[in-house]
């Protein structure tokens, strides 16, 4: 069957079928997965589960253009921010699990098949049955892109537009919402305090304890070219080894001799 | 490729929602571009331009009949009039929002709603003089997207205009300066409840376009004419729709967010809510109900009948145990909006539906009105925390300040719909017109709720003047000129509207067109 | 049949094929990548050697030849680490998320025309769909969360920071990429990988000073910014230097991939490698004319038919496998607020009003019949000549008088540098060498 012959099809094919009774309970499990999870993290890759097959389905019923964005904006976009977010939060974080309504949980719980039953019941009572028609004329001159294209700019135009003033408003609220105005002066930002240093005297790191000490251990200072030691490089909080002097000394010397350098801070143990 | 024809717009029509929305977005520039010192200034004049402008376009176009934008929109006699009472409240509410003069930080608006509550740097601001001004394009926004919600002829478009309305309430309502915990769980709540809602509103949309193929109010009446109304689709479909609209109209039992979020958002808002919203929520009831759903009337009539008992009932009642002003206000929003549906109810057929159509727009302006004015009187009673709401703090506040406590217990008995007040007079059109159409139990009913709620009013009225005024009392601020300029243009609305509605019930009466 | 003029795969053509055909095809794809990967680290290794006038990897195999796949084996060898505080079936699962969108996103590259296969004629493309392109995007945007769970399944501090930096990264530069690509969309009027191949096949016919010739067919010619922007966001996508924030080794140990070894690290190895074969496949196709050959090559009529376009296309990829290794031997990296603002302030509004200028062209050139060509003779070129005299022109800053140049001081408390006059001792192995050649020069002068 070729390109051309699918797009025009109506009828349900053996591959649809078989698409739908694959990805169907993946996306059902995805789902009872997100709301049965403690773990937020785990409930949101669950939903990614279900778009991801929901996904699927687009493309399966031949809305190609509506697959693709379902995959790039849903998962790929709102809930990489959801994990973004939940992942600030923490790992540890879950929820409370005490109700503060005695026996609100069980309402819900009974409440929630309730009206999934009557709304699936009606619904699957309603199409059982139902040709489906117009998918052909939907996707002819130009296909499926072309299709949505056409109807954004004459019939759905208006609420198209008016999207926008949904989206300012989202950016707005974020930007209420996140964005904490830092006056002048006070904590400096990155590149503040990268010019800083940069014009300070040291541009580069500090510089880490072992180099050029022929030993790599923490304790062990820097040294500078002239043999003395790098006071920059002594780690704070520890016992700092003496270097051995340059001319004399081994390595083997390095153990016995430690001096107290530094470390006698408050709270220090020496 | 066929060649695509654009849709023709009549932008005269859309003028109105075209000004606000314009205004909201120049706003959100200014706030990029404006320096701090000059945005407070600079935002109000915007969005009072835009809702005034708004208001101006409507007088303009009044009179147009027609759809446009590929069907999507109506400009008809109804859409023209909710679009004016709700330019109107709207400018009323930016006025409350513009208010310098009570708080002593010089707004009601917090200063940077992204600190958190009770940090070092939230507490080093809480008395700033300046604050987040994008509460005025969000506003804006909000507005532009009601009257929109009103107009629209188009599933899809009523949609994304309950976002455009509901998104930037949602924000600032958890933008009070004071009690900002309180302001923020009820945006939460408001959000959360909201998008609830709005999930109802498109899964019942999608039911009907698989019902009907089509999102077009008009074309759905057709379809449901031809195929009949029976189906479990349509009917599905019509339920969660109702629901969705019902919740942003806070009718009983969709409205448990309702006191929360009144009481916590900063009055302004309240305002702007109980208002505005209510106002482009019946819009919508009334253009769904009669343009798309028109032809099965008797598929939702018993549901919007018991609904509309409900609403009274439990307004009426749970707003006996209230001890907070906003709180008592709230629930006496969810009782009105009960009445309102007694109202839509009364539309009945093709020939007396000018009746109760025009009584319907008529109620929704003098409720609004009175409910911005309330809500304007409560900004006015303080103590140190801010908003001094708490019924016994209102306790002799007539020998405090004679004046405030008067225009409250008009604002009062006008809800109440005590005779000469502009209540008495809407009320009386809704429940005439359910008479007429043979609702006679539903109006008993509304009488006996009304009597009910007429007992919380009153017993504020009462204690303003027979209490003996608390030691620690509130003291009543002096407004500025927005605040004065609100109360006298609503007290002098509930008046007039009172003594003299003929010229506007007649405007209402004209305006009574549904076109789709 | 190898003969033959081009023939273009059109959307008709895919999803003919019998079913061994498909497994070939498959096959061929995963042995394209895996082989594609070898060479790219050892080619990268060697370029990298030389940029840095070193030698490279010369131990294994022929000239080094080897040196990858020696390096995989050792991976497969090396110990497999759980951390205690890992999330188990995330910190498994993470690699694999990483790895086979990677792999899919290949499926709908063309990679040459109609080529026949044991006697059936089929494209030489898996498959290709309406939306091909965004099918490369929705697979890059599957990739993401590879790396995003690994950093936070790891249960450890820096992969976490380095995890988010890539969400945040990798979401800011695909909306750059996404929107450099709508101009090729608008110019091919098609999303179809093959469609966009075929719409590169010939240029708009240019007439200046009464020549008349037909313009460059690629995109990356047609629209420069387009292609600049797009080479950009991908190395950002891919994650790699300069803007390898996530694994920046020198602030995050290793980034969101500190805590694994052995196969698991292959594993993400392998993804970024197969990631930068796929995005350099993906600029070849859109801007580079796809498997077409390049122009000198093309004025040979054999060039564009049977399997030649399998090399011009490898080319292509090679190319931009080249410049990725270019960039990282020359760049240093972007400090992160940098390379945020650049993403957001720059890519962005600039592909958004290129965007603009495109589809303003495409309208005018429809509705007063311009020709396109002409309009980038006469408007483009002055443009270009006149932003570079601009930037040729363009003052340079003042010296900044309170940054002092010249030699770093040396006194105490500087970097410990070696001593001046510090003598590296000869390694053993190139003392024996220099002893075995003095040997055969003759032992006369030792002795």
């Amino acid at each position: 069957m070729s390109h051309a012959a699918v797009l025009a099809a109506d009828v349900v094919s053996s591959g649809e079928a078989g698409a739908f009774w694959v990805l169907g309970p993946i996306a059902l499990a995805g789902a009872i997965g997100m709301v049965l999870s403690r773990n937020a993290i785990h409930s949101a890759l669950w939903l990614v589960l279900t778009m991801l097959s929901l996904g699927g389905f687009y493309f399966v019923q031949q809305a190609p253009f509506l697959g693709a964005v379902q995959i790039i904006v849903y998962t790929g976009a709102i809930m990489i921010l959801f994990l973004f977010v939940l992942m600030l939060v923490g790992r540890d974080y879950s929820d409370s699990i005490v109700e503060t309504l005695r026996g609100q949980r069980v309402a819900a719980i009974l409440l929630g098949i309730g009206f999934a039953g009557l709304v699936g019941g009606l619904i699957a009572d309603a199409t059982s049955g139902v040709e489906s028609v117009g998918l052909a004329e939907s996707n002819a001159d130009g296909g499926n892109v072309a299709a949505i294209a056409r109807l954004l700019f004459t019939d759905y135009l208006l609420a198209f537009e008016l999207t926008s003033a949904l989206l300012i408003t989202a950016a707005v609220g974020a930007m209420i919402l996140a964005h904490i105005e830092h006056e002048s002066g006070s904590r400096p930002g990155q590149k503040e305090q990268s010019i800083a240093r940069i014009k300070g005297p040291r541009p580069q790191t500090l510089t880490g304890p072992g180099v050029f000490a022929r030993g790599n251990s923490v304790a062990a200072p820097a040294l500078l070219p002239d043999g003395s030691v790098a006071e920059d490089s002594r780690a704070t909080g520890m016992k700092m080894r003496q270097p051995p002097a340059i001319a004399s000394g081994s390595i083997d010397d390095l153990d016995d001799v430690t001096v107290d350098s530094g470390a006698n801070r408050d709270g220090v143990p020496t | 490729m066929p060649d695509l024809s654009a849709p023709s717009i009549s932008y005269l029509g859309l003028a109105p929602v075209l000004i606000v929305l314009g205004a909201a977005c120049i706003g959100v520039l200014v706030e990029a571009f404006v320096p701090r010192h000059l945005r407070w200034n600079a935002q109000v004049s915007l969005a009072l331009l835009g809702t005034v402008g708004a208001l101006a376009a409507v007088i303009l176009v009044a009179g147009r009949n027609e759809l446009t934008a590929a069907r999507a929109v109506a400009v008809d006699g109804a859409a023209l009039f909710i679009e004016g009472t709700i330019a109107a409240l709207g400018a009323l509410s930016i006025l409350m929002f513009a208010e310098r003069a009570l708080d002593p930080a010089k707004s009601a608006f917090v200063a940077s709603a992204a600190l958190p509550v009770g940090s070092s740097a939230d507490r080093k601001l809480a008395t700033a003089p300046y604050s987040q001004t994008e509460v005025f394009p969000l506003a804006s926004f909000a507005i532009g997207g009601m009257m929109l919600f009103a107009a629209s002829n188009n599933l899809l478009v009523m949609f994304v205009a309950l976002e455009v309305l509901s998104l930037p309430l949602y924000l600032i309502c958890g933008m009070a300066r004071r009690r900002r915990l309180l302001s923020q769980e009820s945006a939460v709540k408001y959000f959360l409840l909201g998008s609830f809602a709005s999930a109802f509103f498109l899964y019942g949309l999608a039911l009907i376009y698989g019902y009907s193929g089509t999102v077009d109010l008009g074309e759905i009446r057709e379809v449901a004419a031809r195929s009949g109304a029976s189906d479990a689709l349509f009917v599905t479909g019509l339920a969660l729709l109702i629901v969705g609209l019902l919740f942003k109209a806070g009718i009983a039992p969709f409205h448990a967010w309702t006191p929360d979020v009144y009481q916590g958002a900063p009055t302004a808002v309240t305002a702007l809510m109980a208002s505005c919203t209510k106002v482009a929520a019946f819009g919508a009831i009334l253009r769904l109900l009669y343009v798309g759903f028109g032809t099965s009337e008797w598929t939702w009539r018993p549901l919007i009948y018991t609904i509309a008992i409900v609403s009274m009932v439990v307004g009426a009642i749970l707003g006996i145990t209230q001890t907070d002003v906003k709180r008592m206000l709230a629930y006496s929003s969810i009782a009105h909006a009960g009445f309102l549906l007694v109202g839509v109810i009364a539309l009945g057929d093709a020939a007396t539906a000018g009746r109760g159509l025009s009584s319907t727009l008529f109620y929704l302006l003098t409720y609004g009105l009175t409910t911005v004015g309330g809500f304007a009187v409560v900004t006015l009673v303080r103590d140190g925390d801010g908003e001094a709401t708490h019924l016994s703090k209102w306790a002799g506040l007539a020998s405090r300040s004679p004046l405030t406590a008067a225009v409250m217990t008009l604002f009062l008995l006008g809800l109440a719909g005590l005779p000469l007040t502009s209540g008495f007079t809407g009320k009386f059109a809704v429940f005439r017109a359910a008479i007429d159409d043979g609702a006679w139990p539903l109006v008993v009913v509304a009488l006996l709720a009304s009597a009910i709620a007429a007992f919380f009013y009153l017993r504020l009225v009462v204690l303003m003047y027979f209490s003996a005024p608390a030691e620690d009392g509130p003291t009543v601020g002096v407004p500025g000129l927005p605040t004065t300029i609100v109360l006298a243009v609503t007290a002098a609305a509930t008046v007039i509207l009172g003594l003299a509605p003929g010229a506007v019930l007649d405007l209402a009466e004209q305006a009574a067109v549904l076109v789709g | 049949m190898s003969n033959l003029a081009a023939e273009s795969p059109t959307l008709a053509d895919f999803g003919t094929d019998v079913w061994w055909i498909i497994v070939i095809k498959v096959v061929g794809i995963f042995a394209l990548l895996v082989a594609l990967t070898l060479f790219a680290i050892l080619f990268e290794r060697k370029v990298v050697g030389r940029m840095q006038q070193r030698i490279g990897p010369n131990r294994v195999g022929p000239r080094g030849g080897l040196q990858s796949l020696a390096d995989g084996l050792k991976l497969a060898f090396k110990e497999d680490i759980m951390p205690a505080l890992a999330d188990k079936p995330i910190y498994f699962l993470a690699p694999v998320i990483a790895a086979v969108p990677a792999f899919l996103a290949f499926s709908v590259i063309p990679i040459g025309p109609i080529v026949s296969i044991f006697g059936e004629r089929t494209p030489l493309q898996l498959t290709d769909l309406p939306v091909g392109v965004l099918i490369v995007l929705a697979c890059s945007a599957m990739g993401v969360y590879g790396i995003v769970l690994a950093g936070w399944a790891s249960g450890s501090t820096y992969p976490l920071l380095g995890s988010l930096r890539s969400a945040a990264q990798m979401i800011s530069y695909e909306i750059a990429m996404g929107l450099s690509i709508v101009a090729v969309f608008l110019y091919a009027g098609t999303m179809s990988t093959s469609g966009i191949v075929e719409a590169q096949e010939s240029g708009s016919e240019v007439s200046a000073f009464g020549l008349n010739f037909d313009g460059p067919g690629w995109y990356a010619v047609v629209l420069p910014v387009s292609f600049i922007i797009y080479c950009i966001a991908v190395v950002g996508e891919t994650n790699r230097a300069p803007f390898d924030l996530p694994e920046a080794e020198s602030e995050l140990v290793g980034g969101f991939h500190t805590e694994y070894s052995s196969l698991k690290f292959a594993l993400f190895y392998l993804a970024e490698y197969i990631n930068m074969v796929t995005v350099s496949a993906l600029a070849a196709t859109l801007f580079l004319g796809g498997w077409r050959a390049p122009w000198p090559i093309s004025i040979w009529d054999g060039a564009n038919s049977g399997w030649w376009p399998v090399l011009w296309f490898i080319g292509k990829v090679i190319l931009g496998l080249f410049v990725f290794t270019w960039l990282r031997a020359t760049l240093p990296r972007m400090r992160y607020d940098q390379f945020m603002r650049f993403g957001w302030k720059v890519l962005v509004p600039v592909a958004l009003l290129w965007i603009l200028v495109v589809a303003t062209m495409r309208v005018l050139s429809r509705e007063y019949d311009f020709n396109a060509g002409d309009i980038a003779l006469y408007v483009g070129i002055p443009v270009l000549v006149l932003v570079m005299a601009v930037v040729w022109l363009w003052p340079d800053k003042a010296p900044d008088p309170t940054v002092k140049e010249g030699v770093p001081p040396t006194t105490r408390g500087a970097f410990p540098t070696p001593p001046l006059d510090l003598v590296v001792p000869p390694s053993p192995p190139l003392i024996k060498r220099d002893a075995v050649a003095a040997g055969k020069r003759g032992g006369g002068k030792r002795a």
